[in-house]
């Protein structure tokens, strides 16, 4: 491909006469393409600007590189820029058409050497630490029995992938595996390009545990960058670190869910729980069976007595209702006779009272036939007298008949309203008289008043 | 087909939380009775569970080049 594309350059070049940007856009159409990483030294002139830098990169044989970057990756790197620092760029060339130079564009700025990396290890540690990453609140928990797990380091490595494997147990895992380079320019993206896969994929998974064998500094470097911190912290599933051995601390460690020290120590960590649970389980067997048997035979213990006392508080019950029956017996006995008597002395009282009254009656009945004979002797005696007054009175009253009087001659007058006229001071002159006799009567008128 | 649904951090806890119910001296036989039912079902499921000593390994980044 190369031979073919140098090829295609050389006919250009015959072909076509360029202007100057012309040709420098031509080359910078292949330059662009040719991403590199090359370590150098940083020079003495460092131009910063509000959002970019220019700069000198050197080697002892006095050759430089100028680059540009944009301030963001110097800023990732935690620590001062400043001259003398041995560095990598990575990036790809270009030529500044206004300047007619050479520039390398750096997308990225590595730091080399371990005390360099060990100074920008603690600055980064120190900025992660107060924005927050590494803070236990937002630390998930490791699940206590993990069955499906996401493996993430490389299938080449130093053993630590198959260290893992053999400290893990066998106890029915899941384990999907994501090769990945541990080192190099290559890990930290594809690091965490695994972590997202398993988030957006195997969203189900248990845990993802992150592993590789020991190294220096320079090998761990991509364990210790701000982008896996914010990986690991950014993952929903929990997320085990293992990395390197006992004596390694990488920023990974710190912002993972869980740090193992070691790849076997994070097998162990995930195989602990089973390993227990597989001992406990059959103690758990035996502690129900213990309990169950336990239980059977307090409630036997508690039966038989409660049985005898049940028994016994049932007799005694019984007999003292029996009892109490018998005394309402003799209550109720007693107090039957005693109304029976009642009833006896009562009905004899009555008999008493019914020959009393008949008595009463007898006697009473002679009072009134005696009264009634005293009353029609009585009665005789009464009509006698009566007989005698009323001839007395009928002998007084012939006396005093008017027919009588009139029969002796006299006469009555009356007035023509009837009345008896026993004095003329209230008669006229000419009222018509009535004069009765005896037998018969005449009409006459008044001629003359001598009162 | 039911060790599908099994989820033996769920039994395990089930199956501890059983023996602490079974440490309290008021025990209802009934309750008991059914508990220790359950527990020793719970117990050889987990046993089940723990013989399936085999790991299964998948290597997915292959699986998932291959898609792509």
């Amino acid at each position: 491909m190369d031979l073919g594309k140098s090829e295609e350059i050389k006919l250009l070049s015959k072909e076509k006469i360029f202007t100057v940007s012309e040709f420098l856009d031509f080359l910078n159409n292949f330059l662009t393409f040719r991403e590199a990483i090359i370590q150098g030294e940083i020079g003495s002139k460092i131009n910063s600007y509000p959002k970019y830098t220019f700069f000198n990169l050197l080697d002892k044989n006095g050759s430089i590189l100028k680059c540009f970057t944009w301030n963001e990756a110097i800023e990732k790197l935690g620590i001062i820029f400043k001259e003398g620092m041995e560095i990598k760029v990575i990036g790809y060339p270009e030529i500044r058409k206004d300047k007619g130079e050479l520039m390398f564009q750096v997308k990225r700025i590595e730091l080399v050497g371990e005390g360099a990396l060990k100074e920008q290890f603690e600055a980064l540690k120190r900025k992660l630490f107060q924005e927050g990453y590494f803070d236990e609140k937002f630390k998930k928990p490791i699940p206590r029995f993990c069955e499906k797990i996401g493996l993430i380091t490389s299938k080449f490595g130093k053993g630590a992938k198959q260290d893992f494997e053999k400290h893990l147990g066998k106890f029915g895992f899941q384990v999907f595996f994501y090769d990945v380079r541990v080192e190099g320019s290559m890990a930290l993206n594809q690091i965490i390009e695994a972590i997202d896969y398993f988030n957006l994929n195997f969203p189900y998974l248990d845990i993802l545990v992150l592993i590789r064998g020991g190294g220096d500094w320079e090998s761990l470097k991509p364990f210790n960058s701000e982008e896996i911190v914010k990986a690991i912290r950014a993952s929903k599933i929990p997320v085990l670190c293992g990395i390197g051995h006992d004596s390694d601390e990488t920023l990974a460690d710190f912002a993972a869910d869980f740090s193992a020290s070691t790849p076997t120590h994070a097998a162990k960590v995930i195989s602990e729980n089973w390993e227990i649970a597989s001992i406990e389980i059959n103690k758990f067997k035996e502690n129900f069976n213990f309990l169950i048997n336990k239980i059977f035979k307090n409630i036997k213990d508690n039966i038989i007595p409660f049985k005898e006392n049940l028994t016994k508080r049932l007799e005694k019950e019984i007999n003292s209702n029996h009892e109490k029956i018998n005394n309402l017996m003799r209550i109720l006995n007693l107090n039957f006779k005693d109304y029976f008597r009642r009833f006896e002395s009562l009905e004899s009282e009555f008999k008493n009272n019914f020959l009393n009254i008949k008595r009463l009656i007898k006697e009473n009945k002679l009072k009134i036939k005696q009264s009634l004979e005293e009353l029609i002797k009585g009665q005789n005696n009464w009509k006698r007298e009566i007989e005698k007054i009323l001839a007395q009175q009928k002998m007084k009253l012939d006396i005093s008949n008017p027919n009588l009087k009139l029969k002796q001659g006299y006469s009555i007058t009356k007035d023509e309203f009837g009345k008896i006229i026993k004095e003329p001071k209230n008669l006229k002159f000419d009222q018509k008289i009535i004069t009765k006799f005896y037998k018969g009567q005449i009409i006459s008128k008044v001629k003359k008043i001598n009162n | 087909m039911t060790e599908e649904k099994f989820n033996f951090t769920e039994a395990y806890q089930e199956i501890e939380e059983i023996n602490k119910w079974f440490q309290n001296d008021e025990i209802d036989l009934d309750k008991a009775l059914k508990k220790y039912e359950k527990g020793m079902e719970l117990i050889k499921k987990c046993n089940d569970r723990l013989k399936e000593t085999e790991n299964k390994f998948e290597e997915i980044k292959k699986k998932y080049e291959i898609k792509e």
